[in-house]
């Protein structure tokens, strides 16, 4: 007889909602008939929460030391939402509705596809979980464990063309719920863009959750780009477009601040930002007391081995 | 009520405690109301404080003279007047406090990486522009003591001294560079000093053709 041991990460088959609940979520929330419930029950009936996540070991480096769920959740870089990382822990859960969203995938493809964020996960065959590094432009880092699919999934959804070579990500834009869209401290739509074959990479993943649990509002509910061996500007949030193209997009802060952030970011210590060396970055959550932990920076952040080939004869230094 | 204000201005224990207060500032949020996001990197935090209270103190006091020379008789600008030097220095230890954090936070307490650190911020014109700003504080601060300004004489010292409106522009700089994008706060602390600064020199640009004139005017007359 099989014993298993459930890994600490995993959740237990009663915690997972049962699927007629799930469907009927919304008038399930209205015969609760009060006030409190649609907030109390937000994990359970966010956008996403009704896919049980199973890890992969494959992307789950045990060394690797996962930064506690309050620091992810609490330490934003979301300036739809203000530009203190204190602030979009606050101010995306004002009223910013994430569910139900809808995703649209469009452009040089053979199958457009316009579905909601639900739909779609189960598309391309649930979530799984992995857990990879995030380093900061800001020389700052966590590891997240993100609950979500692999990229390739989506994208082979809707078939690409052959002169498709570059994807666009689209940020939401809504003014009213998004105080920074409303004060235009950046310009909004938020865009980002990979080349097709960095999308393809399967380390390149979309992530729907954190630790198991429908990803928070702040940290890009419901749907949010992740590519670990890039720095974290490049890990669009809460996306409702991708568009396949055949010239690089300009992202948004390649846009801002050309000679400071470009369009491929990839993780690289030896490429100091213009104002600070990105040789070293300091762990967040990582310990250390007073003096607080820092450790040497990793070429492409830890996956040089997986993406190197992706950047051959390519001149890091111009081309960050 | 004016002359209460006034009297506690005045006060040297007051300005002392008033300017101690804020290097206590980051105990809240670190150790009573537990805030997320400062305790996700608490020294992050530290840092940046210090170096904000640096710079409002540095605009703060120089902007004492100003109020001063527009309103001679208005009671508070005398009071805050006698804490010109004792606020400039404060401005310095905050600075101080801040830089040495800089390292701290930079090496993590790794005495080694310490060189390494330093030779970035040479390279860097954001923190080079810092550094400089520091040094000119601590010329000034070492200089504010009494046997300093007798051994310069007046003049000099007063020339030396006008550095303090350098250090001000280089730090409006390195704090509005600090951030990926613009910060406000910039304007806030250093717009009412600009602005204080052109009425200040408008005035006494005034006064000093009303002396010509009127000297002319004796001279014909």
């Amino acid at each position: 007889m099989l014993i298993r041991t459930p890994k600490d990460w995993e959740l237990r088959e009663s915690a997972t909602t049962p699927e007629t609940i799930y469907q009927n979520r919304r008038t399930f929330l209205k015969t609760l008939g009060f006030a409190g419930a649609a907030f109390a029950a937000r994990d359970l009936f966010a956008a996403t929460a009704g896919f049980p996540t199973t890890n992969n070991p494959a992307f789950r480096d045990p060394a690797l030391k996962p930064t506690p769920y309050e620091a992810i959740t609490h330490y934003n870089n979301f300036y739809e939402f203000g530009t203190d990382k204190s602030e979009p822990a606050e101010l995306a859960n004002r009223g910013w509705k994430t569910d139900p969203w809808t995703v649209e995938v469009t452009g040089l493809v053979d199958t457009p596809l316009k579905l909601d964020v639900n739909e779609l996960v189960a598309k391309v065959g649930g979530i799984e979980q992995r857990v990879y590094r995030f380093r900061c432009v800001e020389a700052w880092s966590m590891v997240i464990p993100w609950d979500g699919f692999q990229l390739s999934k989506l994208i082979a959804l809707a078939s690409p063309k052959a002169d498709a070579k570059f994807v666009k990500f689209t940020t939401f834009l809504d003014r009213k719920s998004a105080p920074g869209q409303a004060d235009g401290n950046l310009d909004y739509p938020y865009i980002e863009g990979l080349r097709l074959d960095e999308a393809m990479h399967e380390l390149a993943f979309i992530a729907t959750g954190i630790y198991g649990k429908p990803i928070p509002n702040q940290n890009g509910a419901p749907l949010r780009l992740v590519v670990p061996w890039k720095y974290g500007f490049k890990n669009i949030k809460s996306i409702v477009k991708l568009e396949l193209v055949a010239k690089a997009p300009r992202n948004t802060w390649q846009q801002m601040a050309a000679s400071e952030y470009g369009f491929y970011a990839n993780v690289n210590p030896l490429v100091d930002h213009p104002r600070w060396s990105q040789a070293s970055e300091r762990v967040i959550g990582g310990g250390g007391g007073v003096f607080g932990s820092r450790q040497r920076t990793l070429m492409f952040n830890g996956y040089e081995k997986q993406v190197a080939a992706l950047y051959k004869g390519l001149d890091l230094e111009k081309n960050y | 009520m004016t002359a209460l204000v006034e009297k506690l201005l005045r006060s040297k224990p007051v300005a002392w405690t008033l300017l101690a207060l804020p290097g206590l500032w980051p105990l809240w949020p670190i150790y009573v109301s537990h805030n997320q996001s400062v305790l996700a990197d608490p020294l992050k935090y530290v840092l940046h404080h210090l170096g904000f209270v640096a710079c409002v103190l540095l605009a703060t006091t120089l902007t004492f003279t100003p109020l001063r020379v527009l309103w001679p008789k208005w009671g508070i600008a005398q009071a805050l007047n006698r804490h010109r030097r004792l606020v400039g220095v404060a401005s310095f230890v905050y600075a101080a406090l801040h830089f040495t954090t800089h390292l701290v936070y930079e090496t993590a307490g790794d005495l080694s990486a310490v060189g390494g650190v330093l030779r970035t911020a040479t390279k860097k014109p954001f923190q080079l522009v810092g550094l400089i700003a520091l040094a000119i504080l601590l010329v000034l601060a070492i200089t504010s003591l009494h046997a300093f300004v007798r051994w310069l004489g007046g003049k000099n010292w007063k020339n030396l001294h006008r550095l303090a409106y350098v250090a001000a522009g280089l730090a409006a700089y390195h704090q509005a560079i600090a951030r990926k994008i613009f910060p406000v706060q910039v304007l806030w602390i250093f717009v009412p000093l600009a602005l204080l600064e052109i009425a200040r020199v408008g005035k006494q640009w005034k006064q000093s053709r009303g002396a010509i004139s009127s000297s002319g005017v004796a001279r014909t007359g």
